[in-house]
C-alpha cells in the first residue's frame, strides 16, 4: 500500500497548490500534482456487478477511464448530476505504474496556494470521513477544508473490489 | 553509424545463435556425429567470434576461438561429441551467454569481472585439453591460431599466400617485388602465379595503378605472425590470405570463397589454390574434351568430382561461389529485424483506425447517402485487411519457447537423477509475442513440477509396468480462437484423496464438503497448497501453482488439469491468441452494449417469450442448455423488450446461452486494457470503444461459463458423489 511516510511521522500535508472542489456542500482539496484534467460530466457507461461507488467508465480520447463517486465512497448518498457537475481526472502513481481514474464532483472551485501555516494535521476523530483518507485540514478564508489523500481513497476502492470479487467467486464456487 | 545500435544487434544475434547452439548440442545427445548439427554449432561459434571481433571484445573472441578449434577437430573427425564434450560445450554456451549479457549491461570485458574469471579460465583449460598439445595456454591470448601438422591436411607442405594488391599500392611507395625479396629472407618461394584478371586493356591502363594479384606457394619454418608481418604496410587496401601448410580442404574452401575473381575458371582456381596439380588439371581437361566430343557439355566441377580428383566439398564450395556471385544481392534481405515497440505502435494505430472507421461507417449510415456508404464499406474492408496483416506481425511460433525446455529437462533430470525425455509437438502454433514472453515462467514451473512430482523413480515405474524412462510432453494447438498449451507427464498422477485430505488439513475445505473430481484437482492452484511430501530443490515449497494460475489469469487465460492416478497428469493452459484486437459480436441489453468474442459464439436463436425457461435451463434440440438473462445477471432494471434473443456461447466443452435484447452483429473490437480497479471483476474481459465513442464491455465468456455451468451442475454432481 501507498502509506505516506509524512503521515506516519505525524507531520501534516505539504504546502503547495491545491485544487478545491465541492461535493455534497462540503469543500475538499487535492494536491494539484495528481490532477491531470477536469472535464465536463459526459456519457458514462455503467459497469455491472460493481459496488455503487464506481459509477462506470468514460471514453477519454480513446482511453477507457473508470469514474468513482466520492459521495458514495464517503458513506453518503449518490451524487446528483447537475449542470455544474464535473469529472476530475486524477493520475496517481502507484507501486505498479500510474493509474488514471476520474471522480465526480458537484463543482470545481479554484486552485489555491496553501502555505504551511494554513495547514493543520488531520483530526483523529470527529469527521464522517475515514481518518486515513485525510491528509490534513486546510484553512481557506476562515473555513476548514478536507485535504484528501486520493491514492489512499483509490487503493481502498481496489481493496473493496478485490474483496467483493473473491466473495462472488466463493459464492458461485460453493453454491 | 551508431555503435550502440549495432551492438544491440550483435547481442540479439548472439543470443539467437547461442540458442541455436544449445538446440544443436541437445540434438547431438540423441544423434551424435550428425555432421549438419556439428556444422551448425561451428557456424554459431564462428559467427559470434567474427562479430565479437568487430567490437573488439577480445575476451569473447579468444574464448570462442578455442571452442572453435575444438569444434574444428570434431568436424574433421579427430574428436567425437561424447556426453562429456557435449556437457562441456553446454557450459561453454552458458558462459558465452553470460559474457554477452555482461556486454549488454555495458561492462567492459577487457578485464573480466571477478565472478566470471575463474569459470572463464577453467572452461578454457578444459577445452584446451581437447586440442593437440601445442602451447595451449597461449591460445587463450592469441586470436589467430596457426594450424599446422594435421594428419588430415592436404599434401601441400608449403604455406599458401593469396595476394590482391590494392590499386594504390604503387602510389603508396610499395613494391610487390620487394615483398617477395623480403619473403625469401626467411623462406623460399616455391611457385608464384600472377593473377592478372583485373588488368584492363592497354589503352585504359594507368601505369601508376597496381592491378596485380599473386598466388604464392611459400616454404618456410616461420610462424604465421612473421609471414603476416611482411605484408604489414600493404594490408590496409589489399586482400591478403595466408594458409598454413597441410591446411585442410575446407580452409581452401574458405579461401576460394574469399577471393574476388568472378570469372575465373574453376580449374584454375583449384590449381592456384594448390588443391590440384597441373597434371591433375590436365587430366581433367582431357576428360572434358572427351565428353564434349560426346556432345555433352559437362561443367568442369562435375568432371572433377567423377574423376575423384578433388574432394566433393571443395567442388561444392567452388560451385557455390559461382552461384553466390549471382545470388548475393537478391538473397540477403529476406528478413528484417524490427523493434517490437515499432510494431506495438503500428498495432495501436490500427486499433484507432478501426474505431475511427466504425465511426465513419455509422455516420454514413445515419445520413443515408448511398455513395458515402459504399465508400465507407470499401474503407472498412481495407481496414480489416490491414488489421489482418498487421496482427500476424506480432505472432511468433511457440516452438522456440518449447525447445528451450529440452535444456531444462536435460539439466533437471540429471539433478534429480531420473531418466526423463521431453517430446514436443505443435511447435509451429503461433501466438502473440507478449503472450509467448509471459508464458515461459509458468511453463518452466509446470515442466519442473511434472518432472519432480509427476514422474516416479525408475524402480517404482518398473514395478508398475511402465518404461523406466519417464516422458514429459509439451503440446500446443489452436482451438476456437484461443491457443491451448498442454504440459503432460506419464507419471504417478494426482491422488484426489490426498489432495482432499491436505485441503481439509489446511482448512481450505469444510468437513463434509463435497467436490467434483475436477474441482478437487483445481485445489492445487489455490494459494498455499503443495502436496509434495519432501521439499526438493525444485518445487514443493507451497509457492507455485497459485502463482502459475495468477500469471495465466493475467493473460486472460485459464488453466485446468486432468489426472489419472498411476497414469499421469496433463495441465492445460488456454490463452487468447492476441491481446490487442479481436472479432467481436455486439449485443444490446437495455442501454448498454456488450461484446462477445465472435469465436465463442456458436449460434443465435430467438427466445420464444411464451416458453419461459425454468431454473435457468432451456431445451435446445433435445439438449439442456444452461441459460441466463444478462439483464438479471447485471441487475439492469430497464423494462424487458417483447422479443429477446439467446446467444449460445461455447468454450472448452462448456456451452451456455445468454439472453440479450438485441443482436447488433459483428464488430471489430479493439481491446482497451482493463484499469486496475476492474482487474478483479468477474465476467469482465475488457473494454472497447464503439464507433460513436461510447464504451462497451467485453464479456469474459470463460469466467461466465464457469460460473453458470458450475451453478447449474453442482447439485447433480453432488448427488453422484454422495
Amino acid at each position: 500500500m501507498n502509506a505516506s511516510p509524512r503521515l506516519l511521522a505525524g507531520a501534516s500535508a505539504p504546502a503547495g497548490q491545491y485544487l478545491t472542489f465541492t461535493l455534497a456542500r462540503e469543500v475538499f482539496a487535492v494536491e494539484i500534482q495528481v490532477v491531470r484534467e477536469i472535464i465536463e460530466y459526459g456519457k458514462l457507461t455503467g459497469v455491472p456487478m460493481l459496488p455503487p461507488s464506481i459509477l462506470g467508465v468514460i471514453n477519454l480520447r480513446g482511453a477507457v477511464v473508470p469514474v468513482i463517486d466520492l459521495g458514495v465512497r464517503f458513506g453518503g448518498s449518490a451524487t446528483v448530476i447537475g449542470p455544474r457537475t464535473c469529472i476530475v481526472i486524477l493520475e496517481i502513481a502507484q507501486d505498479d505504474g500510474t493509474q488514471v481514474i476520474g471522480m465526480v464532483v458537484d463543482a470545481v472551485n479554484e486552485v489555491r496556494e496553501l502555505a504551511a501555516g494554513e495547514i493543520e494535521p488531520a483530526p483523529s476523530f470527529g469527521s464522517h470521513i475515514r481518518a486515513d483518507f485525510i491528509l490534513g485540514m486546510g484553512k481557506l478564508d476562515e473555513r476548514l477544508v478536507v485535504m484528501l489523500d486520493v491514492s489512499r481513497v483509490i487503493s481502498a476502492e481496489d481493496r473493496e473490489l478485490l474483496g467483493q470479487a473473491q466473495h462472488l467467486a466463493h459464492a458461485s464456487g460453493t453454491s | 553509424m551508431d555503435m550502440d545500435e549495432v551492438l544491440k544487434v550483435f547481442i540479439a544475434e548472439s543470443q539467437e545463435l547461442l540458442q541455436q547452439m544449445e538446440e544443436a548440442l541437445l540434438m547431438l545427445e540423441h544423434a551424435p556425429g550428425d555432421s549438419d548439427t556439428i556444422n551448425a554449432i561451428f557456424r554459431a561459434a564462428h559467427t559470434i567470434k567474427g562479430s565479437a571481433g568487430l567490437f573488439g571484445l577480445d575476451a569473447i573472441v579468444a574464448f570462442t576461438h578455442i571452442a572453435e578449434s575444438v569444434l574444428d577437430r570434431v568436424r574433421s573427425g579427430e574428436l567425437r561429441f561424447d556426453a562429456e564434450l557435449t556437457a562441456l560445450f553446454l557450459q561453454v554456451r552458458d558462459h558465452l551467454g553470460e559474457l554477452v549479457r555482461l556486454v549488454d549491461e555495458g561492462i567492459d570485458l577487457s578485464s573480466l569481472p571477478a565472478e566470471v574469471q575463474p569459470l572463464h579460465t577453467q572452461l578454457g583449460d578444459c577445452l584446451s585439453r581437447y586440442l593437440p598439445s601445442t602451447d595451449s595456454q597461449s591460445q587463450l591470448r592469441a586470436t589467430e591460431r596457426i594450424e599446422r601438422g594435421h594428419e588430415h591436411g592436404l599434401s601441400a607442405d608449403h604455406w599458401h599466400i593469396s595476394l590482391r594488391f590494392g590499386p594504390d599500392t604503387l602510389r603508396n611507395g610499395m613494391d610487390p617485388l620487394g615483398l617477395f625479396r623480403y619473403l625469401n629472407t626467411f623462406g623460399r618461394i616455391v611457385s608464384l602465379v600472377p593473377v592478372l584478371d583485373r588488368m584492363p586493356a592497354a589503352a585504359e591502363m594507368d601505369p601508376e595503378t597496381c592491378y596485380l594479384g599473386f598466388e604464392v606457394a611459400f616454404y618456410s619454418d616461420a610462424d604465421k605472425a612473421t609471414i603476416d608481418g611482411a605484408f604489414e604496410f600493404v594490408r590496409e587496401d589489399s586482400l591478403i590470405r595466408i594458409l598454413p601448410p597441410h591446411s585442410k580442404s575446407d580452409q581452401y574452401l574458405e579461401l576460394i570463397r574469399a577471393l574476388p575473381e568472378e570469372d575465373m575458371r574453376l580449374g584454375e582456381i583449384l590449381m592456384r589454390c594448390g588443391t590440384l596439380t597441373a597434371t591433375e588439371l590436365q587430366e581433367v581437361l582431357h576428360t572434358q574434351v572427351q565428353s564434349q566430343q560426346r556432345a555433352e557439355t559437362r561443367p568442369i566441377g562435375q568432371v572433377l568430382m567423377e574423376e575423384s580428383l578433388v574432394q566433393p566439398p571443395v567442388i561444392a564450395a567452388a560451385l557455390q561461389k559461382q552461384q553466390q556471385i549471382k545470388d548475393n544481392r537478391n538473397n540477403e534481405n529476406n528478413l528484417i529485424r524490427v523493434d517490437a515497440s515499432k510494431l506495438d505502435r503500428l498495432i495501436d494505430l490500427v486499433g484507432e483506425l478501426i474505431i475511427a472507421g466504425a465511426g465513419a461507417q455509422m455516420t454514413a449510415q445515419r445520413c443515408g447517402h448511398s455513395e458515402m456508404q459504399e465508400a465507407t464499406e470499401v474503407l472498412s474492408r481495407l481496414v480489416e485487411e490491414v488489421r489482418d496483416s498487421a496482427l500476424p506481425l506480432r505472432m511468433v511460433q511457440i516452438g522456440a519457447t518449447f525447445n528451450r525446455f529440452q535444456r531444462v529437462v536435460r539439466d533437471v533430470s540429471r539433478e534429480i537423477s531420473k531418466d526423463i525425455a521431453l517430446s514436443i509437438s505443435g511447435g509451429e502454433t503461433e501466438l502473440d509475442k507478449t503472450v509467448v514472453e509471459r508464458i515461459t515462467d509458468p511453463l518452466t514451473h509446470l515442466v519442473r513440477n511434472a518432472m519432480d512430482h509427476g514422474i516416479e523413480p525408475a524402480d517404482k515405474r518398473m514395478a508398475n509396468a511402465k518404461p523406466a524412462q519417464g516422458r514429459v510432453w509439451l503440446n500446443a494447438f489452436h482451438d476456437a480462437g484461443s491457443i491451448v498449451i498442454e504440459v503432460g507427464d506419464d507419471g504417478g498422477g494426482l491422488d484426489p484423496q490426498r489432495i482432499l485430505a491436505k485441503a481439509r488439513e489446511r482448512g481450505m475445505l469444510n468437513e463434509g464438503q463435497q467436490l467434483a473430481e475436477k474441482d478437487v484437482f483445481n485445489l492445487i492452484f489455490e494459494p498455499g497448497f503443495s502436496t509434495a511430501e519432501q521439499v526438493s530443490n525444485l518445487s514443493g515449497r507451497g509457492v507455485g501453482m497459485d502463482v502459475v494460475k495468477r500469471n495465466i489469469t493475467a493473460l486472460r487465460g485459464t488453466i485446468d488439469l486432468d489426472s489419472k492416478l498411476g497414469q499421469g497428469t496433463t495441465v492445460r493452459i488456454r490463452l487468447p491468441l492476441t491481446l490487442a484486437i479481436i472479432d467481436g459480436f455486439l449485443v444490446n441489453v437495455g442501454q448498454a452494449s456488450y461484446v462477445i468474442p465472435l469465436e465463442l459464439v456458436e449460434e443465435c436463436i430467438e427466445l420464444n417469450s411464451d416458453e419461459p425457461f425454468e431454473r435457468g435451463h432451456l431445451e435446445l434440440r433435445g439438449q439442456m442448455l444452461p441459460v441466463v438473462r444478462l439483464r438479471e445477471l447485471f441487475e439492469d432494471d430497464s423494462p424487458r423488450p417483447r422479443r429477446e434473443s439467446v446467444v449460445v456461447v461455447h468454450q472448452a466443452g462448456l456451452r451456455a446461452g445468454l439472453v440479450v435484447d438485441q443482436l447488433l452483429g459483428e464488430f471489430q473490437t479493439v481491446i482497451k486494457p482493463l484499469s486496475k480497479v476492474f482487474s478483479a471483476c468477474p465476467g469482465l474481459g475488457g473494454f472497447t470503444i464503439l464507433g460513436d465513442g461510447t464504451v462497451a464491455l467485453i464479456l469474459d465468456i470463460p469466467s461466465l461459463l464457469g460460473q453458470l455451468t458450475r451453478v447449474s451442475e453442482a447439485p447433480q454432481r453432488a448427488r453422484i458423489e454422495a
